[in-house]
């Protein structure tokens, strides 16, 4: 299993449906299925998942009421049989949709957008370094030396220990996909930071060598995850 | 008249799609009565909550309970039925009168019952086949 998920759903042939999907698969964990919003928020408010499978149309809340509410940011693919909820996808991040029924194959296909492939987690996992252009030639950062990196609109400045500052053409949510997972984290949507450079956190910011660095209530909850906290 | 399965193991009701069964549950026939079960289970309070709706003449909780109900009926392979709902959704969207909606309910209703009938039979046959395959 490589991903958690929850699946809000009212309709039990429905929740009962995906969960076999997701079992078969041996990609996906149903860490739990919910009949509405309230439930799901309370599961989420003390829990944190991957991937929630979403039925917008629920019966005490908009599903993307729950979106709102809940302080990460997991994929989502909507099981809906509507297609008019295209700005609301948009704003919060929804990877598919799941027309009800969908057959094996889709759902596999749905998978599919939401997981990196192999070659992808590979690469990132297995170099230590990147390249990066600026200054008119590709330079080599060691993963180690990188303190974090900042948004600068359509472009991106690395910050690294020796107090360089690097500027290349790039955004937070490609390097996002690109870094190696095990030194950086997004924890901020214009920040990527060096988890092993923090130096210490106070409430919603992080300090990194002097640098004061902002944590968003979306991505507060990954950080504490990823924290070595004892 | 019945449509057959695509092994020729079970006859299904000539209303129900076989493909789009087979396409969702392979030939794993105790899944499908397992599915045709929970359907029913289900069925009684999602029929009620279109037909209390209807009575109020709410649109919007008509128009919310016949999407509800809807994908029911694509579980149980009546995708015709499924698209007689998706037609009716629709009008409830598009229509500004609540009378306009009289004459199709009529024909939603009727299969709102008729394809309860169906699951059921389809559900003792496959608790048969099913028993006596095990």
């Amino acid at each position: 299993m490589n991903l958690t998920c929850i699946i809000v759903e009212d309709l039990q042939v429905a929740a009962n449906y995906l969960t076999r999907c997701c079992e078969r698969s041996g990609q996906v964990e149903v860490k739990g299925h919910f009949f509405n919003v309230q439930d799901a928020l309370t599961f989420l408010n003390e829990n944190s998942v991957d991937l929630i499978f979403l039925d917008v149309e629920m019966p005490d809340a908009n599903g993307f009421e729950l979106l709102d509410q809940i302080a990460f940011s997991p994929k989502v693919i909507l099981t809906t049989s509507k297609k008019d909820y295209a700005y609301n996808a948009f704003q919060y991040n929804v990877s598919d949709y799941l027309m009800k029924p969908f057959t094996y194959q889709r759902f596999i296909e749905s998978l599919q957008k939401i997981q990196p492939s192999k070659e992808t987690i590979s690469a990132n996992s297995g170099s230590d370094h990147i390249y990066i252009k600026a200054d008119g030639k590709l330079i080599r950062l060691n993963n180690d030396a990188i303190l974090y990196i900042e948004s600068m609109g359509d472009y991106v400045k690395f910050v690294t220990n020796d107090n360089k500052k690097y500027i290349t053409h790039n955004t937070i949510k490609n390097l996002e996909e690109k870094v190696s997972k095990q030194h950086f984290l997004k924890v901020h949507r214009s920040y990527i930071v060096n988890l092993h450079k923090i130096d210490d956190m106070r409430e919603n910011m992080l300090f990194i060598k002097g640098n004061e660095i902002p944590v968003s209530k979306a991505n507060k909850a990954d950080v504490f995850k990823r924290l070595n906290i004892i | 008249m019945s449509t057959t399965f695509s092994n020729n193991s079970f006859i299904f009701h000539e209303q129900i799609d076989t493909q789009s069964i087979s396409d969702l549950y392979g030939d794993d026939f105790p899944y499908i009565e397992e599915v045709f079960t929970t359907v029913l289970g289900e069925y009684e309070m999602l029929a009620a909550n279109i037909l209390s709706s209807y009575g109020r003449r709410d649109k919007a909780a008509l128009k919310s309970a016949v999407h509800k109900i809807k994908p029911i009926f694509g579980f149980a392979g009546l995708t015709g039925t499924q698209h007689q709902f998706q037609l009716f959704e629709n009008l409830c969207q598009d229509t500004t009168s609540f009378e306009s909606l009289d004459e199709p309910f009529k024909s939603l209703q009727d299969s709102l019952l008729r394809s309860k009938l169906i699951i059921t039979e389809e559900k003792k046959k496959l608790e048969v086949f099913n028993r006596d395959r095990s």
